[in-house]
């Protein structure tokens, strides 16, 4: 896997070669915030971006500045990689955590007391993690594909593991993919300042990794984007590359919503894990890009985590955070970061750890203090990124190897998390569903009730709420938010009825949103009471990832896990996220699903901008499904009871009616098309397509629209397939310009 | 009043603080004891609760829970946090 292109905007510059530059130097980025008055807050330093471009005069309302960041390094990747998305295919991930918070959290925070000023609300149009990769994708475009995906600070570390399983080989569709621009981009916002200082992991000096007297991180904002294509497709056209990505792993602590795990034992063995998959050893490495924070928490545990992988190598290879020069960049720092470690390799310099004036003798590695320097050979470097939640995540990068020109090389060793063998490359494992649950205002549904979903369900008034306490150990669940805890239920009751053990499987959540409510309550008080008052236990339920986090932690799951964001499709595309980690090996089992919480602002404002038909305060019932996916393998050790396998699945922007033609034709008589809602739209994609005679099963029983519901439908179909309604389906849902279709079978 | 009586007050207003601030639903505020330790065994309390115990006590009481060392000492248990607000109170 090569990286063929670079783009970086962090606070040192504008581009890779003028970040660069004063990474090298030492120079630093952390001064005093110019973004807003920080005048009341612990802290008042932070690394600014400065010279984001202007929005284009015609509608600037949809460019936040994290869009704009995000724009130029992705279009400085491609460019440096020679991609041209009109004549190839290309994918696109992104991985965030505050989108157009910083262009909106005013206006939230009226919103959370005020009449709902839907002429007043075109800025939002900016506050979606979806924007930005719609956006990327109208102005850098047209990419065949487009994830956005969230996991707190590790965020767009696995959006590059993400772009990397889609390379490794022809997915649910067959369809290869040429390449994939992958990485991630967050602005500085009140709200993430707020928190973070209610949470004290605000350093009132710029931070210091490492430093004897860390107080805690500083705040930074930007973007960093890669090009990753297959080395032996890169190498036929003529690309040069940067390095190589040779290897990763994600993975989760299921410890703490913001600590992360004392003893550090998930870091070591995803460290681990990844080496496994590039094939390297410790001696091999000689460069680490720490998460390396400056909080008291996270250096020494990190530093004991590399000595546990590392072993007696730890006393040779170099260590260093970049976070002392450009903060922490949230949800860009995976990628930003893995850009460093990717150019710390090709051009054989270290970049330093600024502010380590006094290393803590606790911390027990080579440091490169104040300024970078050069070495003569930086063989492969491992970047670390760690979210809240304790989602980790660990990439490797090499020099290009020359086996890296010939075809993906096999592995058979055991996965972190499993006791399972991989599966080699360019095999997939063939997945199927064995668990699912939909809890809402049907009440609890698992498998063969979920059949009933089709039909108007008798016994619940459309406005019934069904409370998630009583299926939760309250002492456990009393951090989760309402989103969290519907999730959790339908979460554990997927997978208790599965079986699959909750140490080899993650999780990925559909949402669309995000919790608003949430975060406008937060932000008036802040703009009412003051900085002060700003909730420490509120906050990190405020990340877009935080039921996903929870549920990991309330579970006790261990494997890959984040949350996903396609508007009305992001069950779906949680849905699809999950069979790509399966089908890759990169997880025997995932719970996905999606979750929608009651929230007066997506009612009255969201909802309706971004639905296909404007729809202002219809109802939208709470509601979270769970289907859980596993390797056939996995599940016939298991001896599980297999509900459906999956036969095809793809996902598609704008080739609607192309894509449906790839889809295998029905089997036989009893097929059925199930769709989250009727629609107009789907009915002319399906016109020329074999499936078209089949009868159409909507998901009737549930009053309102949500975008859950194509989750919902998923497990709807699941448990027709299970209770024998049917022998076969094709469940499609879409939203504006994208869809996802899945074929599933009785086993 | 008494000041042992304003102390019984002040611990019983304390732990309804408690139990509204960390969500611990369903249990009842007088069924915490005085001097149960509050953080790791006892209620089980962690460090984010902490954090959310100081602001709270800042914003409904107006006592500013001291950082450092003093902090642990303060919030071994209710009865010293009842004792470091009367007396950040009463001076």
């Amino acid at each position: 896997m090569w990286l063929t292109g670079l783009g970086l905007v962090t606070p040192l510059g504008i581009g890779v070669e003028a970040s660069w530059a004063r990474l090298v130097r030492g120079d630093c980025a952390i001064r005093t915030i110019g973004l807003f008055d920080a005048q009341e807050y612990r802290s008042d330093v932070a690394a600014e971006v400065s010279g984001v471009a202007t929005p284009p005069s015609e509608a600037p309302w949809r460019w936040s500045r994290t869009s704009a960041m995000a724009v130029a390094a992705a279009e400085e990747a491609m460019r440096a990689a020679g991609i041209n998305p009109t004549r190839s295919r290309v994918g696109l991930v992104i991985g965030g955590t505050t989108g157009g918070m910083f262009e909106n959290e005013e206006l939230l925070a009226r919103l959370h007391v005020g009449p709902r000023p839907h002429e007043a609300s075109r800025s939002m149009l900016s506050h979606p993690l979806t924007s930005t990769g719609d956006l990327l994708d109208e102005v850098l475009g047209p990419f065949a594909r487009v994830r956005t995906l969230s996991s707190a600070c590790s965020s767009s570390a696995n959006a590059l593991i993400a772009g990397a399983l889609w390379l490794e080989g022809p997915l649910g569709d067959g369809v290869e993919l040429d390449a994939v621009v992958a990485g991630g981009c967050d602005g500085l916002c009140r709200l993430t300042f707020a928190g973070f200082n209610a949470l004290g992991a605000i350093d009132p000096e710029p931070c210091r990794p490492f430093d004897r007297r860390r107080r805690g991180t500083s705040l930074g904002e930007g973007a960093g984007f890669v090009v990753l294509e297959r080395a032996n497709r890169a190498y036929a056209r003529g690309a040069t590359p940067v390095a190589e990505l040779a290897g990763w792993a994600s993975g989760s602590e299921a410890h703490h919503i913001t600590n992360p795990a004392p003893d550090g034992a998930t870091i070591s063995s995803l460290i681990n894990c990844a080496l496994e998959r590039a094939r390297l050893k410790p001696t091999d490495i000689d460069y680490v890009s720490a998460h390396g924070t400056g909080t008291p928490l996270n250096d020494p545990i990190e530093a004991c985590a590399l000595a546990r992988a590392f072993g007696r190598e730890v006393e040779r290879i170099a260590v260093s955070s970049s976070k002392g020069q450009i903060g922490h960049t949230l949800g860009a720092a995976g990628a930003i970061e893995a850009v460093i470690a990717a150019l710390v390799v090709a051009r054989r310099t270290l970049v330093p750890t600024v502010g380590l004036d006094e290393p803590d003798p606790a911390i027990r590695v080579v440091h490169v203090p104040h300024v970078g320097r050069a070495v003569s050979r930086v063989r492969a470097a491992i970047s670390n990124a760690f979210g809240f939640g304790g989602m980790d995540s660990v990439l490797v990068f090499a020099e290009p190897r020359d086996d890296a020109a010939t075809p993906s090389r096999a592995f058979t060793e055991t996965p972190i998390v499993g006791s399972l063998p991989r599966v080699s490359q360019g095999a997939r494992a063939s997945c199927v569903v064995t668990g699912v649950a939909v809890f809402g205002p049907c009440g609890m549904l698992s498998a063969d009730d979920c059949a009933t979903l089709a039909e108007r369900a008798l016994d619940s008034s459309p406005l019934a709420i069904v409370e998630p306490e009583p299926y939760l150990d309250i002492e456990r669940a009393r951090r989760l938010d309402r989103a969290s805890r519907l999730a959790a239920v339908a979460a554990g009751r997927a997978l208790s009825d599965s079986g699959a053990p909750p140490t080899n499987t993650g999780v990925v959540l559909g949402r669309a949103f995000g919790t608003v409510d949430g975060s406008a309550a937060f932000m008036h008080r802040i703009f009412d009471r003051g900085p002060r008052v700003a909730s420490p236990a509120e906050f990190p339920n405020l990340v877009p990832s935080a039921p996903v986090g929870h549920v990991s932690i309330y579970l006790g799951l261990r494997g890959p896990s984040f949350m996903t964001a396609d508007l009305s499709t992001s069950g779906e595309s949680a849905f699809h996220q999950a069979l790509e980690l399966v089908a890759t090996a990169e997880a025997p089992s995932i719970v996905a699903g999606a979750v929608e919480a009651r929230s007066a602002i997506v009612e009255d404002v969201l909802a309706g901008m971004f639905a296909s038909r404007g729809h202002y305060g219809s109802h939208r019932p709470e509601i979270a499904a769970a289907l859980v996916v596993e390797s056939r393998g996995a599940a016939e050790l298991r001896r599980a009871r297999v509900l459906a396998s999956v036969e095809q699945w793809i996902e598609w922007r704008r080739e609607g009616e192309r894509s449906i033609a790839r889809l295998m034709a029905p089997h036989g008589p009893c097929a059925e098309i199930v769709l989250p809602r009727p629609s107009d739209t789907l009915e002319g994609l399906l016109a020329a397509s074999p499936w078209n005679s089949c009868r159409r099963t909507v998901l009737g029983g549930l009053d309102g629209e949500s975008d859950a519901f194509g989750a919902v439908a998923l497990a709807m179909a699941v448990g027709r397939l299970a209770m024998g309604r049917t022998d076969e389906v094709l469940v499609i849902g879409i939203a504006k310009e994208r869809g996802y279709a899945v074929v599933l079978r009785r086993d | 009043m008494h000041p042992d009586s304003n102390l019984d007050l002040l611990r019983a207003e304390i732990k309804r603080l408690i139990v509204k601030e960390l969500n611990l639903e369903g249990r009842d505020p007088s069924s915490i004891d005085d001097d149960a330790p509050l953080f790791g065994e006892g209620l089980g309390l962690d460090s984010l609760d902490a954090l959310q115990l100081a602001v709270a006590l800042d914003e409904q009481m107006g006592v500013r829970i001291p950082d450092g060392d003093e902090t642990r000492a303060v919030f071994r248990s209710v009865r010293t946090l009842a004792e470091h607000v009367a007396k950040v109170r009463g001076a």
